[in-house]
């Protein structure tokens, strides 16, 4: 039979509750409080029941965590289950937190349940799978009942549904289904279109999510001593590609020492973007890596220094995650070099 | 530096300089040479000056030409 | 405006003695295709195959699809393509149903170009698997653009709607067995039971932004990177005005077989006069620039406004850049009061995890979803290939690659292959055929 491990706190297992929530993490053998329910839905054995209070894992949480990994190094098991949490706060976000580090260390799937306001869903629901909960304890059992057959699912090896169909929080991981019923995307989109026009309630099959904000960098002070890079996502290299970028869908990236070169001449560096008609940017490669015009700025003394390489990758196509991990290794390189600045062109 | 502003804006980039078009963004090759430095020359030293602005928002900086 | 489209249900395709069709059989003689596709000098190599639905046949890699048409008063099916230029939407076409013929590459393949199954589990991925496709295998003498990424492929293009006609010239003068309708009263003539209804536009943009010339979608034989958004009847769009071009990743294409049935324009004939008042197409087009992009979408607000659209649908031929014109056009259309649906595909990554449009507003609150051009699709070797497989992995078509450290190449040494969506031919059906959807997981 598979095992799970259950985590509640330091008040459904009835040790205490806001006068015992600096509850030190503990593990005992076999079952405690909502562990019952849980062992009594889930295919699986309940082995163990971790118990931890929540003021301790939210003002200790690297020490609770390691302890609670520590615990379970020794233990095999299939699954993580945590809570239900309803709409306590620190539990849901105690909830959050270990199974994002269960997960994470033992590769395994880790679920619990919160109310949509409980604060731990926006917190987690990236990482691990959140069911909706009920706001207080009186939904218990219900709960621990959709936890468990989800989990059940998981443990029989078979497919689980969408967000919607197994009713947890959406973790922002989108993929195609085929529909049952087989309606075409025209027709769904025309009794769209009907319910709008008719002011009725419809659902979009695409919701806006919300946008990403960067932090805004401090200006330079003094640029005639900054040191200046050039970065594009335009797909100029070398025409040989010696990194061998994809002309889209691109994981790699390539850095080429321009520090002897006044421009990049045609022939020698072309485009290798699939998205766009090369011809322009074959013919003259200044026209997305503009490195003459720099050195211009060099001369002027505009610009300290232009930084000996340029780095380009390619942006159709790519992934935001591969996008933003070569994003992040270039921008290690840059800061290791002393870059003060970056133009970064797109195309 | 990007033609198209509303996906820089969407992913959240702060300091934006307009280019002309997606394959060409710094020189339209429909355009003499000296033309196309000049733009060049000139945009990108936009982009420059922008580095050593001091914004709060996302910024889309004007250019002449 | 009154099309008649007669139809001709093709129940099995063979090679025979005599090019003729009976009892639903569409008999080729292939001798005297082959010199027909032939009369074509670019033409350098040429054979014809079938492939049926539930085979085990793979077919790659596909440039274009086009449903064989004629029409019996001699004018040509695809004027300013295949003869001289009339106008289209009026009158009879005659279509045999059921049947596509496939553009299909003897060795190269170009970036727009994308793959078939036609049985197993990797017919799921395109509508194409469920019709009897008739293979035009060519290779052609374009030296130039021979290992070119971006290609025209012209010839063979052009040999797929010559012999589309060429094989709807055997219906020509046959009783069709069934015949669908579709009439649009002028807008301003309308039954006032029809006019009370609410009015849409379908604005449609194909895909048009290779600024050289013979990449793109044509209308009337004319290339679309040149051209602003004008109103087009819906029957122009299902009478061979439009040819699909050959820059766009394979899933995201609309070749001419979909401009041809286009499900978007059929469903809105469904609700005419029922519950909407269905008052035509916005022709647009997809550009590389903003300025262009902006241009386009104040002339298809413009024209939605002063034609009376209460509501409009907006649908793209292409992801990525793309979506900017998308984006801005259903924005434009909501700016001056029209509401508005889209139905595009995605790019939401191999993992699902990237943002799905490239440009994002709150505004498109109404959206329909095909696909994800970038899931992985892992398939079992096939036991025929009708082209070359190696296209696949070798010539830079979209979704398939030659080199990856972790993945491998696209084509594996035993026949097995994997690749992104993107290079499904027609795969995300976004002309509205699409039966997928987009879920959160």
């Amino acid at each position: 039979m598979k095992k799970a491990v259950h985590y509640i706190n330091q008040f459904f297992a009835g040790i205490g509750g806001e006068e015992m929530a600096d509850y030190k993490p503990e593990i005992r053998e076999g079952l405690v409080g909502p562990s019952l329910a849980l062992n009594s839905m889930i295919d699986a054995e309940v082995t163990h029941t971790i118990i931890c209070g929540d003021n301790f894992m939210g003002t200790h949480t690297d020490e609770a965590v390691e302890e609670i990994l520590k615990f379970l190094e020794g233990i095999d098991f299939d699954i993580f289950i945590a809570g239900p949490a309803f709409n306590a706060g620190r539990y849901g976000v105690a909830c959050g937190t270990i199974c994002k580090a269960v997960k994470e260390k033992f590769n395994v799937e880790a679920i619990t349940s919160m109310n949509e306001e409980n604060p731990g869903v926006d917190m987690f629901k990236k990482d691990i799978y959140i069911f909706k909960g009920g706001k207080s304890a009186a939904k218990l059992r219900d709960d621990v009942k959709k936890m468990a057959d989800f989990a059940n699912k998981i443990l029989n090896g078979k497919k689980t549904g969408s967000a919607d169909e197994e009713g947890f929080f959406e973790r922002g991981i989108r993929s195609q289904v085929w529909l049952d019923d087989k309606k075409t995307a025209a027709r769904r989109g025309v009794e769209m279109l009907i319910k709008k026009l008719n002011n009725e309630e419809f659902v979009t099959e695409l919701p806006i999510p919300k946008q990403d904000r960067v932090d805004i960098a401090h200006p330079i002070k003094d640029l005639s001593k900054a040191n200046i890079a050039l970065v594009t996502t335009g797909g100029i290299v070398p025409v040989e590609n010696p990194d061998r970028i994809q002309s889209a869908s691109a994981t790699r990236w390539g850095k080429y020492d321009i520090s002897n070169l006044e421009r990049l001449e045609s022939g020698v560096y072309k485009t290798i973007h699939a998205g766009f008609d090369p011809a322009a940017a074959d013919a003259d490669p200044n026209v997305i890596l503009p490195l003459d015009v720099m050195k211009e700025y060099l001369r002027e003394g505009k610009i300290g220094k232009l930084h000996k390489y340029f780095y380009s990758t390619v942006g159709t196509g790519t992934t935001q995650k591969e996008a933003s991990r070569m994003g992040k290794e270039i921008v290690e390189e840059l800061k290791k070099d002393k870059v003060d600045g970056v133009i970064l062109v797109s195309t | 530096m990007c033609n198209l502003v509303p996906v820089a804006l969407t992913v959240g980039a702060n300091r934006i300089v307009p280019t002309i078009s997606i394959p060409y963004p710094l020189g339209d090759p429909l355009t003499p040479k000296e033309q196309q430095y000049k733009l060049r020359y000139h945009r990108v030293g936009v982009a420059l000056d922008a580095l050593t602005t001091e914004i709060e928002d996302q910024t889309v900086f004007k250019v002449k030409f | 405006m009154k099309l008649e489209i007669g139809n001709f249900y093709v129940k099995d395709v063979l090679f025979g003695e005599e090019t003729s069709y009976k009892d639903g059989i569409l008999t080729i003689n292939k001798e005297d295709a082959l010199a027909f596709i032939k009369e074509d000098e670019h033409i350098t190599d040429v054979d014809i195959e079938i492939a049926k639905p539930g085979e085990n046949t793979r077919i790659v890699p596909v440039k274009e699809a086009v449903e064989p048409r004629v029409r019996p008063d001699g004018r040509s099916t695809f004027p300013g393509v295949t003869g001289e230029l009339e106008a289209c939407g009026n009158g009879r076409v005659h279509a045999l149903k059921g049947v596509s013929v496939l553009g299909v590459g003897m060795h190269y393949g170009s970036f727009g170009d994308g793959l078939i199954d036609m049985g197993g589990e990797g017919a799921k991925y395109t509508l194409f698997s469920q019709l009897i496709n008739i293979c035009i295998v060519a290779d052609t003498d374009e030296e130039f653009e021979r290992f070119e990424q971006q290609k025209k492929n012209r010839a063979i293009r052009w040999a797929t709607h010559r012999f589309a006609e060429y094989l709807g010239n055997i219906v020509k003068e046959m009783d069709p067995e069934t015949i669908d309708v579709f009439e649009l009263d002028p807008i301003l003539k309308r039954e006032e039971n029809v006019s009370k209804l609410p009015s849409v536009v379908l604005v449609m943009q194909p895909q048009s932004q290779m600024e050289e010339l013979g990449y793109n979608d044509l209308v009337y034989g004319w290339d679309m990177n040149k051209y602003l958004p004008t109103f087009m009847h819906p029957n122009e769009v299902l009478d061979g005005a439009l040819i699909s071009g050959s820059f766009m990743p394979a899933s995201s294409k609309w070749s001419t077989y979909d401009f041809q049935n286009f499900p978007t324009i059929k469903e809105l004939y469904k609700e005419h006069g029922k519950s909407i008042n269905f008052l035509g197409v916005i022709m647009s087009n997809l550009n590389v620039s903003l300025e262009q992009k902006k241009r386009s979408s104040i002339f298809v607000a413009q024209m939605a406004k002063s034609l009376g659209a209460d509501g409009a649908i907006v649908t793209e031929e292409g992801y990525g850049n793309p979506d900017a014109d998308y984006i801005m056009c259903i924005r434009a259309l909501e700016d001056v009061g029209v509401k508005t649906v889209g139905i595009s595909n995605e790019c939401t990554g191999r993992d699902g995890a990237s943002q799905p449009l490239v440009t994002l507003d709150e505004k498109a609150d109404a959206l329909v979803s095909t696909g994800n051009v970038s899931e992985l699709i892992e398939l079992p070797k096939a036991d025929r290939v009708i082209g070359e497989l190696e296209a696949l992995a070798r010539d830079g078509l979209s979704g398939g690659w030659s080199y990856d450290e972790i993945l491998g190449p696209s084509v594996r040494e035993d026949g097995s292959i994997i690749m992104e969506n993107n290079a499904m031919f027609c795969g995300d059906g976004i002309s509205g055929g699409s039966i997928k959807t987009m879920k959160e997981f």
